[in-house]
């Protein structure tokens, strides 16, 4: 069992909760016992199994520890599944949890849901997916740093070391937009089922913007979109071009995928050219290989795409973790 | 659909191009600009950038109701 406090009101307890460091900063919905009980139901699972270690605190992660920080984020029991998985994946020893934390790099887990969970939870791909305003991903996204910060011990200054920091860091959830995209989904690419729900969860900057006009009278707009997605995704002062052979997030928004998909592009090739295309500081290729390119097709319509460079330090170079999200063991919970 | 906005409020005939992907956030601005009714046509999305047989086309397409538009404009 979690350690229980006591508050005379809502306001009191989320006052103590702010000032024993276990909040982001924002108000939270206080994990009364009911209601982490109703959301440990949500996640299928035992409240007392333990799902891994969260650095740098080594802090153990139960399912109702996580169902905690989903509760004081403002998470729906349908949202419980996704809470579940990405926190397995940021567990995985590939993910670089624990260096991921501390280092003075300024990197957050950025979630990103396929499949059919993405329409169970509710949880956003087009306009402002990564923005305010939709409660699936703001609650997902925060119930991970929640539990980062209460389970893993990440605080400003003492443990968390970022310099500045990001938005990111508050949460970082969407979907991947598979009903307008034309290539094979981000899951299905990396060996799932495109009918399964799958976490794919990797440790970013903030997304960089990177305009692109298309202009179907010039039959060098799909490759300057792609050279200028490059650049970008390894722009001077990034740590993927500083460092290199890590990984990187490009997702690219619905007008540039039917742009890229009618010159006969697919995700393979995007990849290839992006990876042949991004260099370090010293020349060398910054990406190992196409796969290391993760390509999300999301976001409203428009003259832009964007770019997610990312740590790639941490003795696997903060690699991304794809880990199922069970949404068959939970029962229905009522809530309010 | 500023610039349609402004010049309406200008007493000048105007009527706001707008694409399907746009269409609510210009319903919105219409409103929230106390100009709900201002005309405006609805294009494809995208035109920009899909080239000038296409844009001819798409012109082609809407000017009658562009035309229509201004003559009864500004609502």
């Amino acid at each position: 069992m979690s350690h229980t406090l006591r508050a005379d009101s809502e306001f009191d307890a989320v006052e103590e909760l702010h000032r024993l460091g276990c909040t982001d900063g924002l108000p939270v919905v206080v994990p009364t016992p009911s209601r982490v009980d109703r959301m440990v139901l949500a996640a299928g699972v035992d409240g007392d199994a333990a799902l891994g270690t969260m650095g740098p605190l080594q802090g153990v992660c139960t399912v109702e520890k996580l169902a905690g920080a989903a509760v004081m984020a403002g998470c729906l029991p349908d949202h419980m599944p996704i809470v579940l998985a990405a926190a397995r994946a940021v567990m995985e020893p590939e993910f670089d949890l624990t260096e991921m934390q501390a280092t003075t790099f300024g990197t957050a887990p950025l979630i990103i849901v396929n499949g059919p969970a993405r329409h169970l939870c509710g949880v956003a791909a087009g306009f402002g997916a990564l923005g305010p305003g939709h409660r699936a991903n703001a609650s997902i996204g925060r119930a991970l740093r929640l539990a980062m910060i209460n389970i893993g011990g990440a605080r400003p200054g003492s443990s968390d070391m970022t310099l500045l920091g990001h938005g990111g860091k508050f949460g970082q959830c969407m979907g991947e937009d598979e009903e307008h995209s034309p290539f094979t989904p981000l899951h299905a690419s990396r060996g799932f089922d495109p009918e399964q729900s799958v976490v794919t969860v990797i440790g970013t900057e903030a997304p960089h913007s990177v305009a692109h006009q298309a202009d179907a009278d010039d039959p060098t707009s799909p490759t300057r979109l792609l050279d200028g997605l490059a650049d970008s995704v390894c722009a001077h002062g990034t740590n993927n071009a500083w460092l290199g052979r890590g990984q990187a997030v490009v997702a690219i928004t619905p007008e540039q995928t039917a742009e890229l998909a009618a010159a006969g592009h697919d995700r393979q090739s995007i990849g290839e050219h992006i990876a042949a295309r991004a260099r370090t500081r010293d020349g060398r290729q910054s990406f190992a290989s196409a796969d290391d390119v993760l390509l999300v097709a999301a976001g409203g319509a428009g003259l832009y795409s964007f770019t997610f460079p990312t740590w790639c330090a941490g003795a696997h170079r903060n690699r991304a973790v794809s880990v199922v999200v069970d949404v068959g063991q939970a029962c229905e919970v009522p809530w309010y | 659909m500023r610039d349609g906005l402004n010049a309406a409020n200008r007493g000048l005939p105007a009527v706001a191009l707008v694409t399907e992907e746009f269409w609510p956030q210009g319903d919105f601005v219409a409103s929230a600009f106390g100009m709900p009714g201002i005309p405006r046509v609805q294009l494809p999305h995208p035109v920009a950038g899909t080239g000038v047989e296409n844009m001819r086309r798409v012109a082609e397409k809407v000017a009658a109701e562009v035309l229509a538009a201004l003559e009864g404009s500004p609502r």
